[in-house]
């Protein structure tokens, strides 16, 4: 891993170079509805940006998995069916200033869409993809990243860095990409890391505070749970709307459905889709496998912190707080994942289960 | 608040309710408490941070809180006009929930902030408030505060899309709902909204396409708001809910207005008077057929 | 070609099994596909109507039949409706095969006991050809298999060929009450049917598909036979999307339907949470 230090005039530079070849450029921008919050947005000049102000209320997701998307075109004719393919190349985009729990995300659901099928419709938008991250110091009291075992400066997902320092910025070239990115505009400097690398356990200090690491025997604790009477109090809140799902990084369940443009012509697509609903599970003949809301925000708890892991062994979380920020019923992630791990660590000592007092 | 948390307490002992619905402090500000042992009663709050509208537990469809049993539920005047609506459309019994109303000044639009209330940041829908005494209610409880300051947000923002053509507004409908992803939370987070098979769910025949497109995006909003029109109790969870922060709440008015200038009516309090989408009446207005 | 897009199918032959399962045979439109796919018995495939969706059947017909698939279903929602609309000659979509499949290479060798109820004949169809399609590699063959009444019995066609067979015992069953005036099979529920019909579970798999009841009251028959839960094979169903793992929806918990599955032994079940 190399350093070059790149100026705010070279930054300048570069955006403007790559919005002058077509390449889609996504950076954090104020949002239209409200100036204090950011969201990723396409965009045309690096002024446009709002880098380093406070964490985007949407995460990197849409730019790889879209919430909706076609899979196929299909016509009708006199002979049958023709099938028109949707490319799986994708246009280039470089994303610059996302946070390294956005950036890491997209490494962490790389596993469930390279999972024996290659679903080349993501990683087409992957390979055409290039990652800058900024190291994260607007933290607050609802993010987690250092407890799923991630950072305010993690490389994880991003094929460069960015550590504010004076006059720009330290990148940290982490990948190839990284580097043929920023090589004609940031000087191959060293100099620079000590600051750097102050500021960014300053951050990663900040994050600890709000979470425990989340430890490795919480996987194991949560499967051998499922009955625990602790589900049935701890949603009591939730409306099950699923807006955690749609602000969630690493959430990618979806759905398939046809649809007519005409009597003859129309779409498969695949849409965004989330375990929270009631009818996620629906069978046909009526039978639910999970009735309440309980069981759904029970299979939400354990397909991130157990079920995934156990696959893949990665949590499908990177702590990024959007679903509790976003959540209208006040649920705390965090809070709840305070409670359940002290529950597991009690148990272990004790064999009485406990009711929640979430 | 003491009032509220020893009628909560005495509630639950005397076990004429199994839960008292009400808000409490959490982490992060003021969160729904479900409060089942009455020792527990003192977490009971009520500020100007109380803005979620609790009536959408009471929805029969929330299993694991119709579990709990009887449930008594802390609503303010608009809170309380959609418990009415779940009585009026027979959602609930009457007799079988506790509605413990509370005398309200006003909520902030941003509870985070925890400001003073001013017409800045008290909430849109407050203004020209008339249920800060609720009628609705079997125990009423607080002091009355002054009148909230008013904020014409909402109605500049009305104003403002009635002198557009209707080009315009379909185009300003159209840009706005673009972001919305079919989460659906709108749905979710409403009191109002507690059918058991939404019609965007029903796929024989599919009305509504699932998927976020324009069109399916215009249909879906378009036909819930509707289906609130007349029910709509203007408390914003949908607004609130909404990832993608488009003004729900806006459009819900907006319908909402047209029902108050074409039936002279709003959402009330009254479980005994009927929304007139609900109702046939012979001498209803049909000068729409021409 | 994204794994999203399906093999084009044409409908060769349609059969009405009872008034409301119908069975497709489908050969695949491109040559070289018909000519290279390969499956596993107990695999399922997602079938679309192109406009109205994808719905998900086990592969019906077996994998030592070239040519063409076979695929059963009672029409319930918007999909199936859709498929009982299309003729012979029509167009659907097929994407597979997926998921684990019945063990019917361990099964070589040993006797089989195949049970089933209702429409929960096809899987178990699919297992029953395969094995009799290369019968000198197994030992005894027994086949339970009942319905409601008389006219819910599916693939009657295969059921008449099997009676026939003298390398096989057939034991068909309908519910108390759901006999004929002519029914000459018998008259009890399969629980009942599997304690008259079998008699030892020694050097034998037991496979058994059907409504979630039936398998509930035959596993503690199959366990007093003496059958091990891992010798006892069924299938589970959940609601599918992708059928290949990426959805999110047929998780039980931290096994996946579509790929640990449909096909998994009265042992792992056991293991399972109850959320399904």
């Amino acid at each position: 891993m190399t350093h070059r230090f790149l100026s705010h005039a070279s930054l300048t530079a570069l955006v403007a170079e790559l919005v002058a070849a077509k390449t889609r450029v996504i950076a954090p921008v104020r949002a239209q509805d409200d100036p204090e919050q950011v969201d990723y947005r396409p965009i045309h000049k690096l002024e446009d940006a709002a880098l380093g102000v406070r964490l985007t209320r949407g995460s990197l997701k849409e730019f790889f998995l879209p919430p909706t998307e076609v899979l196929l075109h299909y016509k009708q004719t006199k002979e049958g069916v023709e099938i028109r393919e949707v490319p799986t190349e994708a246009p280039p985009q470089v994303i610059l200033g996302s946070t390294p729990c956005d950036a890491a995300a997209l490494e962490v659901v790389d596993k469930v869409m390279g999972w024996d099928y290659r679903d080349e419709l993501w990683f087409g938008r992957r390979a055409a993809s290039t990652i800058v991250s900024l190291l994260c110091t607007a933290m607050d009291s609802t993010c987690f990243c250092t407890a799923t075992g991630l950072g305010p400066d993690s490389f994880r997902g991003s094929d460069a860095l960015l550590v504010p320092v004076e006059g720009g910025y330290l990148a940290n070239v982490i990948t190839p990409k990284g580097e043929a990115l920023l090589q004609k505009y940031a000087e191959a400097d060293e100099s620079m890391k000590a600051s750097a690398e102050a500021a960014q356990g300053e951050a990663r200090q900040k994050e600890e505070k709000n979470l425990a690491a989340i430890p490795p025997e919480f996987s194991a604790w949560l499967a051998t749970n499922f009955d625990n009477p602790i589900w049935k109090t701890i949603a009591l809140r939730c409306h099950g709307c699923g807006a955690c799902a749609g602000v969630c990084p690493t959430c990618h369940c979806f759905d398939i459905v046809d649809e007519h443009d005409t009597a003859d012509e129309g779409v498969r697509r695949r849409n965004w889709d989330s375990c929270q609903t009631s009818k996620f599970t629906l069978h046909a003949s009526g039978h639910n496998p999970r009735q309440s809301q309980s069981e759904r925000f029970r299979q939400r708890i354990q397909h991130k912190f157990s079920i995934y892991p156990s696959r893949f062994a990665e949590i499908l979380c990177t702590g990024c707080g959007r679903c509790t920020r976003a959540c209208p019923g006040g649920m705390d992630l965090p809070k709840l994942l305070d409670e359940l791990m002290t529950l597991a660590k009690s148990e272990a000592k004790s064999s009485e289960p406990k009711g929640s007092s979430l | 608040m003491k009032e509220l948390q020893d009628l909560a307490r005495k509630l639950l002992n005397d076990g004429t309710v199994k839960v008292v619905i009400g808000y409490e402090e959490g982490a992060r500000g003021v969160r729904p408490a479900f409060i089942t042992d009455a020792k527990q009663a003192g977490k009971l709050i009520f500020d100007k941070r109380c803005v979620q509208n609790l009536a959408a537990y009471l929805n029969p469809r929330r299993k694991q809180v119709a579990q709990l049993g009887t449930p008594a539920v802390v609503v303010k005047g608009c809170d309380a006009r959609a418990v009415a609506g779940l009585i009026r459309e027979k959602q609930i019994e009457r007799d079988k929930v506790v509605i413990i109303a509370v005398r309200c000044g006003g909520v902030l639009e941003n509870p985070e902030t925890d400001s003073e209330l001013t017409s800045e940041t008290v909430s849109v829908r407050c203004g020209g408030c008339d249920v800060r005494e609720p009628k609705l209610h079997d125990h009423l409880v607080g002091e009355l505060p002054p009148a909230p300051p008013v904020n014409n947000h909402r109605e500049e923002q009305i104003a403002a899309l009635k002198k557009l053509s209707s080009a315009d507004r379909w185009s300003y409908w159209t840009e706005q709902l673009s972001r919305c992803i079919r989460c659906h939370a709108c749905r979710e987070a409403c009191p109002m909204c507690f059918c058991v098979q939404c019609t965007a769910e029903k796929t024989q025949p599919q009305w509504i396409d699932p998927s976020a497109t324009p069109r399916a995006n215009r249909a879906w909003q378009t036909m819930r708001v509707l289906h609130q029109a007349g029910r709509c109790v203007d408390c914003l969870e949908c607004e609130r809910a909404c990832p993608e922060h488009i003004p729900l709440g806006l459009l819900a008015r907006y319908v909402a207005d047209s029902v108050e200038r074409r039936f002279d009516y709003k959402a009330c309090e009254d479980p005994a008077v009927a929304a007139p989408l609900g109702v046939y009446k012979t001498n209803d207005d049909e000068e729409f057929i021409r | 070609m994204n794994i999203y897009q399906p093999h084009l199918m044409r409908i060769r032959e349609i059969t009405d099994e009872t008034v409301d399962t119908r069975t497709l045979k489908l050969e695949f439109q491109d040559s070289k596909v018909a000519e290279e796919f390969q499956f596993s018995a107990g695999q399922f495939g997602e079938y679309s109507v192109f406009g109205e969706g994808e719905s998900t059947f086990c592969i019906a017909s077996p994998p030592t039949r070239t040519g063409y698939i076979e695929c059963s279903f009672k029409a319930s929602g918007k999909v199936t409706l859709a498929l009982r609309r299309l003729a012979v000659g029509d167009t659907l979509g097929f994407r597979g095969p997926y998921g684990n499949h019945f063990p019917i290479e361990e099964m070589k060798g040993h006797s089989a006991v195949f049970i089933a109820g209702g429409i929960g004949l096809a899987p178990v169809r699919c297992a029953i050809l395969n094995v009799l399609d290369l019968r000198g590699q197994f030992k005894d063959v027994t086949i339970i298999y009942g319905a409601r009444t008389v006219g819910d019995l599916v693939y009657k066609r295969e059921l008449e060929e099997w009676a026939k067979r003298s390398d096989l015992k057939l034991c068909l069953a309908v519910d108390p009450g759901g006999e004929t005036p002519d029914w000459k099979g018998l008259v009890a529920r399969i629980p009942t049917a599997v304690e008259q019909a079998v008699s030892t579970a020694e050097d034998t798999f037991a496979v058994i598909c059907g409504p979630p009841i039936m398998i509930k009251f035959t596993l503690p028959v199959l366990a007093k036979l003496g059958f091990p839960g891992e010798r006892i094979y069924t299938t589970l169903e959940n609601r599918m999307k992708c059928g290949l793992g990426k959805c999110g929806r047929c998780n039980i918990g931290p096994t996946y339907v579509c790929k640990d599955g449909p096909v998994f032994t009265a042992a792992q079940i056991r293991e399972l949470p109850q959320e399904f």
